[in-house]
Order: structure tokens, then C-alpha cells, then sequence
């Protein structure tokens, strides 16, 4: 008896459908019932017992009907655990374009996707030879911390609902300065590019992203040569100009004598302190050079030359030419180099364009116009009479105390000075920006330097359902909004937690699914600005 | 509370009627991560007898891309599952989820395949059948009506109806002569001309995608639950709210969470398909102090979707050791 009622319970328990179960439910009905009027309080009446277990038995037909599938329908999958996935044995249905993606040349889907399509009757997966139960898909894809059974039911609620919904994937969002610069597609078009016209060559192709990438080229090429400019030590760079200028030393006759005193004079104008003793010429006297200097030269430390102790030659000076210039100091050339000799500037200086410039009468005029209003400070007498800057801030300081004569002392000039002017004028909206002093902050504000707990993460990424046509896995564009799973039972996001997730999220909202028994509802946080009213 | 106090001694009686006369047959819970989950629908149906509703959080097997309607699981409210287990009523399973792999025996994958292959070869034969007598029933109405009328219209019909088919009617533009004989010796023809040709293919053929675990073969084992291993945190409020839940289904109330009114509970006076919840219950240790402007917030709530908040504590009472609890509602009284 035991037994009887032991085997009985086992088929029962089982919920396997007969053969001949199979073959009815081919034609079973897809209609919901609908739910009638709910009452107010139990009666006890014989009518309000017998509605009630009509409904119930309704309700016990729908949630027991089990799921029934051609053959033809079904999609075979394989679960792999060891990768968390589900990977395909024959081709993806129609669900393909939204879900899934290709891994070792196969086609896989996400355990959450594989579910929610068993309950949709599209998938059945197989695991150790043997199918598996709705049940067993719970129980054996929905382990890990990220999807849980609580991520789950967000998907599968939004899922039905007819929303497009992927993983959220941190390193796809573009970076702030990526959507600044609209890098966003083009990071992602050159792969697609790559595969469809591989037989384009190059040069045909005129999408932004060829363009940007060009520009950029040329731009790094640039920075290298000006890198290379920079590391050059100046007199390797100008000694083969030099050289070139002078091809023929021999035939040039240098007068240094009368050069000489030009050039020593010129240097004591640019910089009173070469005089000085230690200090030095790049042209030296006589074309010998400074005892100490090799010395000095030898150390090469990194400032190899010391720039504000070398004097150049001003060759642009209208008022004096110096002939010739004397031959460099030669410890400041390089060693294969040796000595150079004096340089006649006379044929560079023929070439220069020292004419005065000539303005149209149009251009007097506009510069007399920009005088007027634009007054050189050195044309202030006053200014003219400070030696120095600590005179010429102390006269400033003079002339501003003078124009804020009217303002009471003890207000002004004290660590803690009023908001406002009152002999300024401003709008009324200035005046309150002025006086407000508590700033409101913005949700991105500050957001890059913090750092999220691990406890908040986006799970998801949301299109909406009339986007499912047009919608590529490939390039999904932008979402719809994001999704961060919690419960009623766990914490509040924290306003920290709002702000590393919005800043993570970038340009697309990030919306709290919040899940309770089965009930979810959604929140967001948005920035809300309180309208000013500055009529007044 | 009068009324409903009178309601309460009259379910509870009804209540123990009700678990004398049932088998005792445990309730298999079965837990995902943290959440208790109901998977067959006798142990549904068994949890709806005691009192406890729960949700159905899956998609419906019926019309699975909808949300109105859900299917299973049901998930449970911890309360819920505890309860059972304090009734002795529930089994639980996959609470230690790091259970190992059970091997499956190659006996139980070929029984497997077998029963698949036996369940096509009657499928196959119940088409077979299903199609003779339509066919029948079709050629005895044409008899019946006008007889020279053109077969191919009905066969075509049939078709339709049968998309799986894969015969072909040889001559569909059949006419019929109006002799009794011919007509018969037709049918005849017809139904061995089908026997010959009938194949059904295998893509036609329905297989069962369970919902619960198949077969108990390899379910992880299964054992009488303690109360003590239930996974509910022991701190204040959810005792409180554990002694709430009992108290409330003690007095014969149909409970279901109330997190989208901002409560612990919904509190029904019948079973929830066929009435509305008439209070919020909301769960406050004896000793917490709670914000007026909390009171004054959850109580307009409730007015505004027509329910009465109950703030429920639950202490020891004065007279004797058992625990009791403390309802308090809150009303507008309009002094005008």
C-alpha cells in the first residue's frame, strides 16, 4: 500500500505529461482568463464560496499548465559552467538579434538570456545529457553574486515587457572626454569598417573616422619633430647653418678689431650682469677661448647650458650692425666640430626686410582709435616715476583706495568683506548668485574622484521595444537607461553611490530597479534645479 | 477590530478542520540563493490550503511575454517559509547550494532518450488516428451533403488545420459518384492510401520542457526542516515582524508583502483573488520611538488607497508568559 502510494506521489511529483497529454496540448487555448470584481468582505454565502473556487481553479489550470513545444521550435543549447554559459547546438532563432553573442566561432548566450528563453518555450538546454528543468535553471545559473535571482527577475520583468536589456559593461562606456571629442563611434566604427571593405583602399574612404585618424597622425608627427626640435642642444642646431652660410670662411676677412668692441658693447646692453666676472660669451674675444670653460663644458649634467648667461647676438637691432660676428666660443660647440671662424652677417642682414612699416591711412586710423580707448600704461606720468615694482604696486594700491574711498573702513578692509557692492550695479540675478553662499552642486559634481563600493553596480543596459527592429548587437548605440538592482530589504543608495553610478553611466540615466516579492518598481535621481525668479 | 475579531475564532476553527482531515504530505521548498521557492503545483495548492499566498514570480508557461499574469515559482516570504517549518508541514532543499555535482548515471540518460523515443512513436500514432477520423468525419458530411461537390476544398481545410502534415491527398479533385458503395469503397481507399503515406515528422513532434525538477533521481536530499536552520536573521524587527505574520494568519488573514505601499504587510480578509486588502500592517518594536511625521505620512498613504494602517508590536502580555500582539490604527477624526 506504501509502495502504491509512494509511486503514485513520484509520477504526480514528476508533473510529466503522457504522451497523449503531449499531443492535446497542441491544441490547448493561448487565452488568459480574465479576473472578475473582487468583493469587499467574506459573507460566508454559498455564491461568494463557489466564485471563489471557481477562480481558484482557474488559477490552479493556468499555474499548472506545463510548457509544450514542437521540436521543430526548439532551440538545443548545451550549459557550460565552467564559463558560465550556455553555448548553441543549432542556430539561434529570431532572439539572436537582440540576445547572445559569438565566442570560439559559436554562438552562446548569457545564463540569464538561456532562461528567460526556456520560460519563453524557444530554448531547451541541455546539461550532462539530460535536459533541464525551469527549475534546475534557476538553480544552477542564477549563483553568482552579479545574477541573482534578484537580477534575474528585473530582466525577466523588462525583458517581457519588450525592452531590449544586455550587460552592463564598464570599459564599452565612453570616457567623458571621448563623448567631448564625439570619439564614441569612431572607436567603434573602424572594426566594422575593417570587415566589410577590406578592399577599399584606404584613401577612398571619407567618414569622419579616416579624417580623425589622419589628423591625429600628422598631429603625432608634428609633436615628434617638434620633441626632436626641443631635444636638439641649440648650438649642434645651429652650427650647421652656420656653416652653411659661411661656406667659405677662408674668402670672408674678418675684422675683429673693429667688430669686437661692437659686439662686447651690444652684450653689456642686453644683460648688464655678463660683465661680470664668470660669466660668458657665447662669442668670445679673439676666438680663444675662456680659461675656465672647458672645464665647465665637460660637466654634462643635464642643463648642459646655462641660457641666461649665454648672450646672442641681437642680429635683428635696427640700430646697430655689427659686420662680422666673431667665431663661437668653441666649448659650447661640439667636440668634432672644432673652431669656427667670425662670420660675415652682412649678406643675412641684406636679406632681412628692415623696412619700416607702412600703414594705409585706414590702418592709422584704427590704430588711433584703439589708442584712444586702450592708454599705454608706461605713458602715465606717475608710473614713469617708479623705479621699480614694489613702487609701481604701491601706486595701484594708492589709486584703488582713492576710488574706494566711500566705502566705510570697518566693512572693507578688514579679513571679512560684504558679498556686494552697493555702488555697483548689477542684474537681480547676478545680485543673487553674488549672495547665495551655499552653492547647489550638480550630481556630477565631484563624482570622478569618489570611489564606489562594491556592494552598487549597474547590472544592465536598457533599449527601448520600438528600437528592437533596427537594434545590432555589434553597435547598440546608446541606451535607453541603465539598471541597478536593489531590494526593499538592503540600503538606500547613498548619495556617493548616486553619484559614482551617474558619473559611470556618463550621458544616459541610470534607473534603481528596486525589487520586493515579485513587485518592481523603478526610481531615478535627477538633478532638479529650483526655478529663480528674478522678475523682482 | 470588533468585526474582525469575530471573524478570527470562526477561521481558526475552520483552520484545524482543515489540517486534521489533510495528508501530511511535506511541502518542498526550495531555496534560490536566499529566497524561498515553490515549484509544484501540488505544493502550491498545499501552501494556498494553509493560508499562505506568496507570488508567482516566473513567466507564465501559457503566455510567457506578459507581466499581468506570472506563472511558477512562487516565491515565498521568509515569514512564510518559517511558519511552514514551525507547522512542520515544509521540507527544504538547496539552502547549501555548494552541494556537489551529483553525477548522472548513463542508465538514466538512456531511460531518458527511450521514454523520448516511446513518447514520439505514440505521438506518431495518435496522429495517425486523429487524422483518420477528421478525415472520416469529413467524407461522411460530403456524403451527406451534395455529392458531387469538389473534395479539394475541405482537404485543402485539412491541411491548414494540420500544418505538419506531410501527405500529400492524392487526387484532391476527386468527384464522388452518389452510389452508397462507391462512397464506401472511397473512404476505404482513402484511409489505406493515408496509412501507406502518413509520416509525421519528428520537428512535429511535442516534448515537455518541465517546470520543477524531473524525477526525484537526482534531486539533492531532501530532509524534515529545523526551525533553528531557517535563514532569517535574528534581530529585532525580524522577530517582530515574524510574531506579526503568525499572529495575523492565527486570526485567519491572507498576507502578502507590502513593500510598494511602504508596509510589511497587506492584510486580506479572504483569499487575495478574490478580495481587497483592507489594512497595511506595519511592524514597530514595543520600545522603538517612531517619527510623528512617519505616522502622519504612512497613515495618509493608507487613506489614499483605501486601506487602514495597522502599526502592530509585538511584547509579552501582563497576565501570562505567551507573547502577544499590539494593533494600533490611526484615523482622521473630522471635527468640523
Amino acid at each position: 500500500m506504501a509502495d502504491q502510494n509512494k509511486t503514485a506521489e513520484v509520477k504526480s511529483s514528476n508533473e510529466l505529461l503522457s504522451p497523449s497529454e503531449l499531443f492535446e496540448a497542441r491544441t490547448r487555448s493561448h487565452k488568459i482568463p480574465v479576473r472578475g470584481q473582487k468583493d469587499f468582505l467574506p459573507s460566508g454565502s454559498d455564491q461568494q464560496r463557489e466564485r471563489l473556487q471557481q477562480s481558484l481553479q482557474e488559477h490552479w489550470k493556468l499555474v499548472s499548465e506545463e510548457r509544450v513545444e514542437r521540436l521543430g521550435n526548439l532551440v538545443k543549447a548545451v550549459w557550460i559552467p565552467s564559463d558560465q554559459r550556455v553555448e548553441l547546438l543549432s542556430p539561434a532563432g529570431k532572439f539572436w538579434q537582440t540576445m547572445g553573442f559569438s565566442a570560439h566561432g559559436k554562438q552562446c548566450l548569457h545564463p540569464e538570456e538561456a532562461l528567460y528563453l526556456m520560460e519563453c518555450g524557444n530554448l531547451q538546454v541541455f546539461y550532462k545529457d539530460l535536459p533541464l528543468s525551469i527549475q534546475e535553471g534557476y538553480e544552477t545559473f542564477l549563483c553568482s553574486k552579479t545574477m541573482s535571482i534578484h537580477h534575474y527577475k528585473v530582466f525577466g520583468h523588462l525583458k517581457r515587457l519588450g525592452y531590449v536589456v544586455t550587460r552592463f559593461d564598464p570599459s564599452r562606456v565612453p570616457s567623458q572626454y571621448e563623448r567631448q571629442l564625439n570619439l564614441a563611434q569612431s572607436r567603434e566604427r573602424p572594426g566594422r569598417r575593417l570587415k566589410r571593405k577590406r578592399s577599399l583602399s584606404p584613401p577612398s574612404g571619407h567618414t569622419e573616422t579616416q579624417e580623425g585618424a589622419t589628423a591625429m597622425g600628422t598631429e603625432e608627427e608634428r609633436d615628434g619633430n617638434r620633441e626632436e626640435e626641443d631635444m636638439n642642444p641649440m648650438p649642434e642646431d645651429t652650427n650647421p647653418k652656420l656653416k652653411d652660410t659661411n661656406p667659405k670662411p677662408e674668402n670672408i676677412h674678418p675684422k675683429p678689431e673693429d667688430t669686437n668692441p661692437d659686439d662686447t658693447q651690444m652684450a653689456a646692453q642686453d644683460d648688464p650682469s655678463t660683465t661680470a666676472e664668470g660669466c660668458r660669451s657665447w662669442w668670445s674675444k679673439g676666438g680663444s677661448p675662456h680659461p675656465d670653460l672647458p672645464g665647465q663644458s665637460q660637466n654634462t649634467g643635464s642643463p648642459r647650458w646655462d641660457f641666461t648667461s649665454i648672450s646672442f647676438p641681437d642680429l635683428g637691432s635696427r640700430h646697430q650692425h655689427p659686420r662680422s660676428l666673431a667665431s663661437p666660443d668653441p666649448c659650447l660647440l661640439p667636440g668634432a666640430v672644432g673652431s669656427v671662424g667670425p662670420c660675415d652677417v652682412v649678406p643675412w642682414l641684406n636679406r632681412l626686410n628692415l623696412r619700416e612699416v607702412r600703414m594705409s591711412r585706414r590702418e592709422q586710423e584704427r590704430e588711433r582709435d584703439r589708442d584712444r580707448y586702450h592708454r599705454d600704461v608706461n605713458l602715465d606720468r606717475e608710473v614713469q616715476r617708479c623705479r621699480n615694482w614694489t613702487e609701481y604696486r604701491d601706486l595701484l594700491e594708492r589709486r584703488s583706495r582713492r576710488r574706494h574711498r566711500d566705502r566705510p573702513a570697518h566693512l572693507w578692509e578688514g579679513e571679512v568683506t560684504p558679498l556686494h557692492d552697493p555702488s555697483q550695479v548689477c542684474l537681480t540675478g547676478e545680485l543673487m548668485d553674488k549672495i547665495s553662499v551655499v552653492k547647489s552642486t550638480q550630481l556630477f559634481e565631484g563624482a570622478s574622484s569618489l570611489k564606489c563600493s562594491n556592494e552598487w553596480r549597474i547590472s544592465f543596459n536598457i533599449y527601448q521595444p520600438d528600437t528592437v527592429a533596427e537594434f545590432k548587437k555589434s553597435t547598440p548605440g546608446k541606451p535607453y537607461s541603465r539598471m541597478c538592482v536593489c531590494s526593499f530589504s538592503g540600503p538606500v543608495p547613498d548619495l556617493q553611490t548616486l553619484k559614482v553610478l551617474a558619473f559611470q553611466s556618463g550621458d544616459v540615466p541610470v534607473t534603481y530597479a528596486v525589487e520586493d516579492h515579485g513587485d518592481i518598481s523603478f526610481y531615478c535621481f535627477k538633478n532638479f534645479q529650483i526655478p529663480k525668479d528674478e522678475s523682482f | 477590530m470588533d468585526l474582525s475579531e469575530a471573524n478570527i475564532t470562526k477561521q481558526v476553527s475552520k483552520d484545524d478542520a482543515g489540517e486534521g482531515s489533510m495528508a501530511r504530505e511535506l511541502i518542498k521548498i526550495n531555496f534560490c540563493g536566499s529566497t524561498p521557492l515553490l515549484w509544484r503545483t501540488e505544493d502550491l495548492k498545499a501552501a494556498r490550503e494553509l493560508g499562505f499566498v506568496g507570488t508567482l514570480v516566473g513567466s507564465l508557461a501559457r503566455q510567457p511575454r506578459q507581466n499581468t499574469r506570472l506563472g511558477r515559482p512562487l516565491e515565498l516570504l521568509l515569514e512564510e517559509g518559517r511558519l511552514m517549518a514551525d507547522m512542520e508541514r515544509a521540507a527544504v532543499s538547496g539552502l547549501d547550494s555548494k552541494s556537489e555535482d551529483p553525477e548522472v548515471s548513463p542508465a538514466v540518460v538512456e531511460q531518458y532518450y527511450a521514454g523520448l523515443e516511446n513518447s514520439f512513436q505514440e505521438q506518431s500514432a495518435l496522429a495517425l488516428e486523429d487524422r483518420k477520423m477528421t478525415l472520416t468525419r469529413v467524407l461522411t458530411e460530403k456524403q451527406k451533403g451534395e455529392g458531387a461537390t469538389k473534395l479539394h476544398i475541405n482537404t485543402w481545410h485539412l491541411c491548414e488545420k494540420y500544418p505538419f502534415s506531410s501527405i500529400k491527398c492524392s487526387g484532391t479533385t476527386l468527384e464522388f459518384s452518389k452510389g452508397q458503395e462507391d462512397a464506401d469503397s472511397n473512404v476505404r481507399n482513402r484511409l489505406e492510401a493515408l496509412d501507406r503515406s502518413f509520416s509525421f515528422p519528428r520537428t512535429a513532434m511535442s516534448v515537455q520542457l518541465c517546470t520543477a525538477r524531473a524525477g526525484l533521481a537526482h534531486c539533492p536530499q531532501e530532509r524534515q526542516f529545523l526551525t533553528a536552520d531557517w535563514p532569517m536573521p535574528q534581530d529585532e524587527r525580524c522577530k517582530c515582524r515574524f510574531q506579526v505574520f503568525k499572529d495575523l494568519r492565527r486570526r485567519g488573514f491572507y498576507l502578502t508583502s507590502a513593500g510598494k505601499f511602504g508596509g510589511d504587510y497587506l492584510v486580506y480578509p479572504g483569499d487575495p483573488l478574490r478580495f481587497h486588502a483592507h489594512f497595511i500592517a506595519v511592524c514597530v518594536s514595543m520600545d522603538e520611538s517612531m517619527p510623528l511625521c512617519d505616522v502622519l505620512a504612512i497613515a495618509r498613504l493608507g487613506s489614499n488607497v483605501k486601506k487602514t494602517v495597522l502599526l502592530c508590536s509585538s511584547g509579552e502580555s501582563q497576565d501570562d508568559e505567551r507573547e502577544e500582539v499590539v494593533y494600533t490604527s490611526l484615523q482622521w477624526s473630522g471635527m468640523a
